[in-house]
C-alpha cells in the first residue's frame, strides 16, 4: 500500500468494555483531531480485547500527541503506528448494489472479473458485488462500475497489519 | 521490634479476615468497607434517592466522617482542598441526576489541576437506565472528558474491584478525578468480599514512574554547559510529594540556579529563597519573565507550558535549550518543542540527576554565572510589584501584604477564588512549604476558594486557613458558610471588595474600549450582616489604618469570619503580559502604553 506521508494508520488494542469506543472517538473530537476511517471489532474473546484501526492525518507533533493521549486512556493496552512500520497491508471491504440490466450485464461481469469482485446476490433487478482491496483500488473500481448504475454503496473502514511479528509483543 | 510489627500485621489481617470474610455484603456495605480499606477518613457529600442505601450504611458506622455540604460542586472542591493540603485522595458521595451533574465543574477542575478525587454517584436502578427515569442522567457519558477515568457498575461482584481500581487510578501516575456510578439496585444486591489484598492483581493500572533515561547524561551535560540557566517549576513537584521538594531544593542549592514557579507550583520550593525570581507568566514578575526569555537553558520540572505561562508560543524563550521532566508523556512537545524529555516521577528523576551531578563532580562556580546574576539583579531592581501607597484608601496589594506579614509566623493555608485577588495573592504572599496554597489554576473556577478552605480546615483542625476572595467569586459558593457553622470550621474569608469583577473589567479596559459590559455588581450583600445571619463573625475595613487591627482580630476569633476589605476600585493587576505577546513585552503599570501592546491576534485569545 502506498505511503502517504500525512496519513497515519493507528492500530489500538483496547479492553472490550462498554464506552471504550466513545472514549477513543471522544478524544479525537474533543481535541479537534481528524478521523478519516475507523473500524473496530473484538479480536480476542478470552482476554476481552478489541482492536481499533483509525486512519488519521496531521503533522508529526499532532500524531505524537494523538498517540500520547490515546495511551493515557485506561482501557487502551497499547498501540502501533502501522505507517511507521517498514511494510504493512491495509484493506477495506466494499459492497455495491448495482442495476442488473441486460444491456450492461456483460460490462458488469467484465469489471467484476478484472477487479476480482465476487457477486454475492444475483436477482432479477439488482446485483450485489463485494470487493476487498486497498482504498485506492476500491475507489478506482467504484469509478469504473458507476456507469452501470449504482443503487447503494457501503464501505468498511480500513483494517491493517504489519508484516513480520516483532511488534506484536509490545502491542499486546 | 520488627518481629512485633510482623505479629501486629498478622493480627491485623486476622481481624480483617473475621470482620469481612465468610459474609455476604450488600453493595452499599461494600462501598463503606472498601472506603475503610482505602484508609478513607472523611467524605464530602449530599444525600438523595439513589444513594440512600449507602447513606444508611454510613449511619451505622464510625470509621468514616461524612461532611454534609450545601451544594455538590462544593463537595468536590472541598475534597480537592482536603487532597491538596494532605496528599491523600479526596472522596465525594452524591446522588444521581442533578447531584451528579453538579459535580461536573469540580471534576473538570480536579482534572485540569491533576488532583486525585474519587467521586461516587448514585444511579437509577439498572433496569431503568436509558428510560429517562426520575433523576436520571448519563453521568458516565457526561463526565467522560472531564475525568481521568469513570465506571458504571453493572454487577455487584465487580464493585470492590472497581472501587479499589478507582483509588489506584486517581492517585497513581499523573493524578486525576475518577467517577464511579453505582445503580441503586446494585447497592442492595449481595456478594462476597475478601479484602483489598485479594484484588491487588486486578489493579492493572501501573503507569511508568521511572524509565531508562537514554538522554539523562546529555541533560547533565547541558546543565554543566549552560551559563544562563533557569528552572521553571510547576505543580508536579507538589503532586510528587515532599521528597520531590527536597530533591528540588537540593538541586537549587547545589547548582545555585535561579528558579521561578507557576501558579500551581508556588511553595514547591520556598518562595523566600534568594534564588526565587517570583511567579512567571501573564501576571508574573518582570525578572522571572525576562529570565525565561533570555536564558540559554530552560529546565521545566513538572509544568506543562500552559498558555498563561508561555504567552505567544513562537516567541517563547527563543534562545534556550530546553529540558522537560514530567510524569505524563502527553505533556511533552504539546505546545513548546523541547530538546530533551525525561519521563518519570519527579522525585526519582531529580534524585537521579542530583546523583549524576555529584558523581561527575560538576562545579558550579559563581564566576561562571556572574554575568547572568548581574542581569537578574538588574531586572529585579525594576521592583515590578511596587504600587502607589495611599493613606486614604486601602490598596488591594497593601491588604494582601499586611495579611502576609501578620500571618506568616502561623504558617497558614491559603485558598483563593479566581480573578485579580488571586493574582495579587500569588504575587504578594509567602509560601515556604508545599501544600499550603490551594487555587484553581487550570480551569479557573470562581467559587473554588471557600469550599476548598473548608476541606483544608477539616484536614487541619487547628491550622489557620484563609480564603482570599473577591466579592463576586465568594457569592458563587456562599451557601457553604452554613457548612462552616455546622462543623465549627474557623475558616477566614478575606474579601478584597472592589464592587467589580475586577479581572473582567481589566480586560474590558485594555481590549474593549473601556466599555464595562456587565462587570459591575450593583446590589452586593452587606457582608458583615451576611456573616452574622449565618452565625459567623463579620468584619469590615474601609481605611488603611483599620487594616492591621482587624486582621489581628480576624486571626484571634476562633470562629468563621468574613472580613470585608473595601479596596481601591480602580486598581488593576500588574505586571501583565497582554495576550498574544511575548515575555519581553510586559506592561509594568497602568501608565504603560497598551495600544501597541495588543495585536489583533491577541484579541481573540482568552
Amino acid at each position: 500500500m502506498n505511503k502517504n506521508s500525512n496519513d497515519h494508520i493507528i492500530s489500538i488494542m483496547v479492553d472490550n468494555e462498554p464506552g471504550v469506543l466513545a472514549r477513543v472517538v471522544g478524544l479525537f473530537s474533543g481535541r479537534g483531531y481528524n478521523i478519516q476511517s475507523l473500524s473496530v471489532s473484538e479480536v480476542d474473546s478470552d482476554k476481552f480485547l478489541s482492536r481499533i484501526t483509525i486512519v488519521t492525518s496531521g503533522t508529526k507533533v499532532i500524531i505524537d500527541q494523538i498517540k500520547a493521549q490515546l495511551l493515557k486512556l485506561i482501557p487502551v493496552h497499547n498501540l502501533v503506528d502501522l505507517s511507521e512500520e517498514s511494510s504493512f497491508i491495509g484493506k477495506e471491504l466494499v459492497l455495491v448494489k448495482v442495476e442488473n440490466m441486460k444491456k450492461n450485464r456483460k460490462k458488469t461481469f467484465d469489471i467484476a472479473n478484472k477487479y476480482n469482485v465476487s457477486i454475492l446476490n444475483h436477482s432479477k433487478k439488482e446485483l450485489i458485488l463485494e470487493m476487498v482491496g486497498t482504498p485506492i483500488e476500491i475507489t478506482i473500481f467504484l469509478k469504473k462500475i458507476r456507469p452501470v448504475g449504482i443503487i447503494e454503496i457501503t464501505r468498511s473502514g480500513l483494517v491493517s497489519m504489519s508484516l513480520g511479528r516483532d511488534y506484536i509483543k509490545k502491542f499486546i | 521490634m520488627q518481629k512485633l510489627f510482623f505479629i501486629l500485621d498478622v493480627y491485623d489481617e486476622y481481624l480483617v479476615y473475621f470482620r469481612i470474610m465468610r459474609k455476604f455484603f450488600t453493595g452499599a456495605e461494600l462501598v463503606i468497607e472498601c472506603l475503610i480499606q482505602e484508609n478513607v477518613k472523611v467524605i464530602f457529600g449530599y444525600p438523595g434517592g439513589a444513594v440512600l442505601p449507602i447513606y444508611d450504611e454510613l449511619f451505622k458506622q464510625n470509621s468514616i466522617r461524612h461532611i454534609l455540604v450545601r451544594h455538590e460542586q462544593a463537595a468536590v472542591h472541598a475534597a480537592e482542598g482536603y487532597s491538596r493540603s494532605t496528599g491523600k485522595t479526596g472522596v465525594v458521595l452524591v446522588t444521581s441526576g442533578p447531584g451528579a451533574t453538579n459535580t461536573v465543574t469540580g471534576l473538570a477542575d480536579a482534572m485540569m489541576d491533576s488532583i486525585p478525587i474519587v467521586c461516587i454517584s448514585g444511579q437509577v436502578p439498572t433496569h431503568m437506565i436509558g428510560n429517562d427515569a426520575f433523576q436520571e442522567a448519563d453521568i458516565v457519558g457526561i463526565t467522560r472528558p472531564c475525568t481521568k477515568h469513570n465506571f458504571l457498575i453493572k454487577d455487584v461482584k465487580k464493585l470492590p474491584e472497581v472501587i479499589h481500581s478507582g483509588f489506584n487510578i486517581a492517585s497513581k501516575g499523573r493524578p486525576g478525578p475518577v467517577l464511579i456510578d453505582i445503580p441503586k439496585d446494585i447497592q442492595t444486591f449481595k456478594t462476597r468480599y475478601n479484602g483489598k489484598k485479594s484484588l491487588l492483581k486486578k489493579l492493572t493500572y501501573k503507569p511508568k514512574v521511572l524509565k531508562n533515561h537514554d538522554h539523562i547524561d546529555e541533560a547533565v551535560k547541558m546543565i554543566s554547559d549552560s551559563v544562563r540557566p533557569m528552572l521553571y517549576i510547576g505543580g508536579g513537584i507538589i503532586n510528587s510529594g515532599e521528597k520531590a521538594s527536597k530533591e528540588l531544593l537540593n538541586l537549587i542549592e547545589k547548582t545555585g540556579f535561579p528558579f521561578t514557579q507557576t501558579l500551581m507550583g508556588l511553595g514547591a520550593a520556598p518562595t523566600s529563597h534568594p534564588n526565587f525570581l517570583g511567579m512567571l507568566g501573564m501576571h508574573g514578575t518582570f525578572e522571572a519573565n525576562q529570565a525565561m526569555h533570555k536564558c540559554d537553558l530552560l529546565i521545566c520540572i513538572g509544568a506543562r507550558f500552559d498558555d498563561r505561562i508561555t504567552g505567544k508560543v513562537s516567541g517563547f524563550s527563543p534562545n534556550s535549550k530546553k529540558i522537560h521532566i514530567d510524569i505524563d508523556p502527553s505533556s511533552f512537545n504539546k505546545s513548546v518543542n523541547v530538546d530533551i524529555t525525561l519521563q518519570g516521577d519527579l522525585k526519582l528523576v531529580l534524585s537521579k540527576i542530583n546523583k549524576l551531578l555529584l558523581q561527575k563532580k560538576i562545579k558550579f562556580s559563581s564566576e561562571k554565572y556572574s554575568d547572568w546574576f548581574k542581569l537578574l539583579s538588574k531586572w529585579k531592581k525594576k521592583d515590578c510589584l511596587k504600587f502607589k501607597k495611599s493613606e486614604k484608601i486601602i490598596k488591594p496589594q497593601h491588604a494582601i501584604k499586611r495579611l502576609d506579614e501578620l500571618t506568616k509566623h502561623l504558617n497558614p493555608f491559603f485558598t483563593t477564588e479566581v480573578g485579580q485577588h488571586q493574582m495579587w495573592a500569588a504575587q504578594y504572599l509567602t509560601f515556604n512549604k508545599p501544600r499550603h496554597w490551594m487555587t484553581s489554576g487550570g480551569l479557573g473556577t470562581m467559587g473554588y476558594g471557600l469550599p476548598a478552605a473548608m476541606g483544608v480546615q477539616i484536614a487541619h483542625r487547628n491550622a489557620l486557613v484563609i480564603d482570599v476572595a473577591g466579592e463576586a467569586s465568594i457569592l458563587m459558593n456562599i451557601q457553604e458558610m452554613s457548612t462552616l457553622i455546622q462543623y465549627r470550621l474557623p475558616v477566614k474569608i478575606f474579601i478584597l471588595n472592589n464592587h467589580y469583577m475586577g479581572m473582567v473589567r481589566q480586560w474590558q479596559e485594555l481590549l474593549h474600549g473601556n466599555r464595562l459590559s456587565e462587570s459591575y455588581m450593583d446590589s452586593l450583600p452587606d457582608f458583615v450582616k451576611l456573616a452574622e445571619s449565618f452565625g459567623a463573625v463579620g468584619l469590615r475595613a474601609k481605611k488603611p489604618s483599620d487594616l492591621d487591627d482587624m486582621i489581628k482580630e480576624m486571626i484571634r476569633v476562633k470562629r468563621p469570619v468574613i472580613f470585608d476589605v473595601w479596596v481601591d476600585q480602580k486598581e488593576n493587576c500588574f505586571p501583565m503580559i497582554p495576550s498574544g505577546s511575548t515575555h519581553d513585552q510586559m506592561l509594568l503599570g497602568p501608565d504603560d502604553k497598551v495600544d501597541d501592546a495588543i495585536s489583533e491576534d491577541g484579541m481573540v485569545l482568552v
